[in-house]
């Protein structure tokens, strides 16, 4: 069942910024990445998701809900963690937190307070005063005080620490396993490669690419770099791969003596009895990222060394 | 319809504000009362008489002085810049700076928001000339004792005073709920009440820029009409709707516009 639904979102801000026709949706219990870099159209989509923003063409929808007409219900089962952080300024910590408490009714304060001992938060000071990071913790704490079943991060990682960078991906992992849905935007690939099971990526607000971080990882088909120590080695080896049909050649580089090529893990044994006959200096695999992946959108002209484009592409 | 959270946290948050601007206006009010005494503003009113600052000092009576005084520029300046300052704070600077998105982010309705800001503007306003209204009654029966005063036309005035705030902080919060950025709400919701306060003035000191009066929406606070026994009535009833209108406004702009949070 869906939680979060994207149908055909639009909205123009003129200029070409905005988001055009996005669609995309969450399902339960699954961690959504939603990837691209700043300015592509992340925090304006989940604007929408959180009733913030009127769509000028399309809808979303949480738990079925329509996020625009029903916006102050959607948020009794969603926590939001912002990408800035803007707090009251006025307040302490422990204010905040009382207030966040009253505003969603929470009385029993159990849950809150695991978390504020979880993330080490001293809320007690102003929050004028607050580190950034410490800002950040407190966000994170009010966010999921309720224990909500969906979460939406905007850039959830940004402005922590390494070591709580690891130890909230790690929290993201535990609510996973706890049946939460959520959707996190990042522009960071660590941390979307880390927790998410599907992944959109959007640019220049418009989603170029939906599809299941699984498909990518465990990609069947791998990408080897190899290089001859001759010249005659590396010629008669070119010569000889274009009657095997199973290897794609990517490259072949002749003053490196250098060939990249992609094959699949069932045809890896004929690559390497083909090998044998030949003199090679060193032969690797050429390790496939998301990183890699993403960057491949924003470099038009990259050639295309690397891994492979997954085959399932989800357009909900 | 109102949280108790948020309006705890806006207490919090403007309450210095609205002690210091309430203390001043009392003081003030205060003195102008205790100071007054009929041979000096005839004294005074010899010395001007000629000049265009004349019809400024007005009559020599006590209410009359009063009202050329604390009605016509300290009691409606004060409270126009803590209107100015606390509409702002309370709507679009929240929007601009980001922390709405928190009081939005739990099952709090936009409109709870609205009217929970524009209680505490209305009550404030209403607690601060009530306050300066009891602290000038008690001055007035302290000091002024011998002096023949109209009780009625005294609380008339201040009644005056808050419609006429009232009516203003309409149009700062009317503003303040209208744009997202600082600089665009305090350009109008500063910029419209200080006009009319100077139009008024305008008109007020120099006949020949009387016909600027008409466009200031202050001189529907008509001080003279008051003391002279005319009818104010209507005057204050339009300062009363101007004010419920712009509430209203308010309300309806910020649940139908797109918020960047």
């Amino acid at each position: 069942m869906p939680i979060i639904e994207i149908e055909h979102l639009t909205k123009d801000y003129g200029h070409s910024r905005g988001i055009f026709d996005v669609s995309f949706s969450v399902e339960a219990g699954e961690v959504y990445g939603f990837l691209g870099p700043n300015g592509a159209g992340k925090t304006t989509t989940i604007r929408h998701i959180m009733g913030f923003s009127r769509p000028q063409r399309g809808r979303t929808l949480v738990h079925g809900l329509n996020s625009w007409e029903r916006a102050s219900d959607i948020q009794r089962e969603l926590g939001y963690l912002p990408g800035e952080i803007a707090l009251p300024e006025s307040l302490t910590g422990t204010d905040f937190i009382k207030m966040m408490a009253d505003l969603r009714g929470i009385k029993d304060m159990k849950h809150t307070k695991a978390l504020i001992n979880k993330f080490e938060l001293d809320p007690s000071g102003s929050l004028k005063r607050m580190s950034l990071g410490m800002k950040r913790k407190l966000a994170i704490v009010t966010a999921f005080m309720h224990d909500p079943a969906i979460l939406v991060l905007d850039e959830p990682t940004s402005g922590l620490d390494p070591i709580m960078q690891t130890f909230f991906i790690e929290f993201i992992k535990e609510e996973k396993k706890r049946g939460k849905t959520i959707l996190i935007s990042s522009h960071i690939f660590s941390e979307i490669d880390a927790t998410c099971d599907k992944i959109s990526i959007i640019k220049e607000g418009r989603l170029i690419s939906s599809f299941v971080a699984d498909d990518l990882r465990h990609n069947k088909s791998k990408t080897y770099e190899i290089e001859f120590i001759t010249e005659e080695a590396f010629t008669r080896f070119g010569v000889e791969l274009m009657s095997i049909q199973q290897i794609e050649v990517l490259t072949l580089t002749p003053h490196k003596l250098q060939t990249t090529l992609r094959i699949n893990d069932a045809d890896i044994n004929s690559l390497i009895s083909l090998l044998a006959d030949y003199e090679v200096k060193f032969f690797s695999e050429i390790k496939f990222t998301l990183e890699d992946y993403f960057m491949k959108f924003y470099d038009r002209n990259s050639n295309d060394a690397g891994g492979a484009i997954p085959d399932v592409l989800h357009r909900n | 319809m109102l949280s108790k959270a948020i309006f705890k946290q806006t207490l919090k948050s403007n309450i210095k504000l609205w002690l210091i601007f309430t203390v001043i206006m009392t003081v003030l009010h205060v003195l102008l009362i205790v100071v007054f005494n009929p041979s000096t503003i005839s004294d005074m009113s010899g010395l001007v008489k000629d000049t265009p600052l004349a019809s400024l000092l007005g009559e020599a009576t006590f209410l009359g002085m009063l009202s050329n005084t604390f009605y016509g520029i300290h009691g409606i300046l004060l409270p126009i810049v803590f209107i100015i300052m606390t509409a702002n704070s309370l709507i679009a600077s929240q929007v601009d700076r980001g922390s709405m998105a928190y009081l939005l982010s739990t099952p709090t309705k936009r409109s709870t928001v609205v009217l929970t800001q524009a209680t505490y503007l209305i009550t404030s306003l209403l607690l601060m000339i009530l306050i300066v209204t009891v602290a000038g009654f008690i001055s007035i029966q302290t000091f002024q004792g011998d002096t023949q005063i109209s009780l009625s036309n005294y609380f008339a005035l201040n009644i005056g005073l808050f419609l006429l705030m009232f009516a203003t902080s309409g149009i700062s919060f009317f503003f303040s709920c209208v744009f997202n950025l600082t600089k665009n709400s305090l350009a109008w919701g500063a910029g419209l009440p200080m006009a009319f306060f100077l139009l008024k003035l305008m008109g007020d000191v120099d006949s020949s820029l009387e016909k600027l009066k008409y466009i200031s929406m202050n001189s529907l606070f008509n001080t003279d009409a008051v003391l002279h026994g005319e009818n104010y009535t209507i005057q204050y009833v339009a300062l009363a709707v101007v004010g419920i209108i712009l509430y209203m406004l308010s309300l309806r702009v910020f649940k139908q516009k797109d918020l960047p949070l």
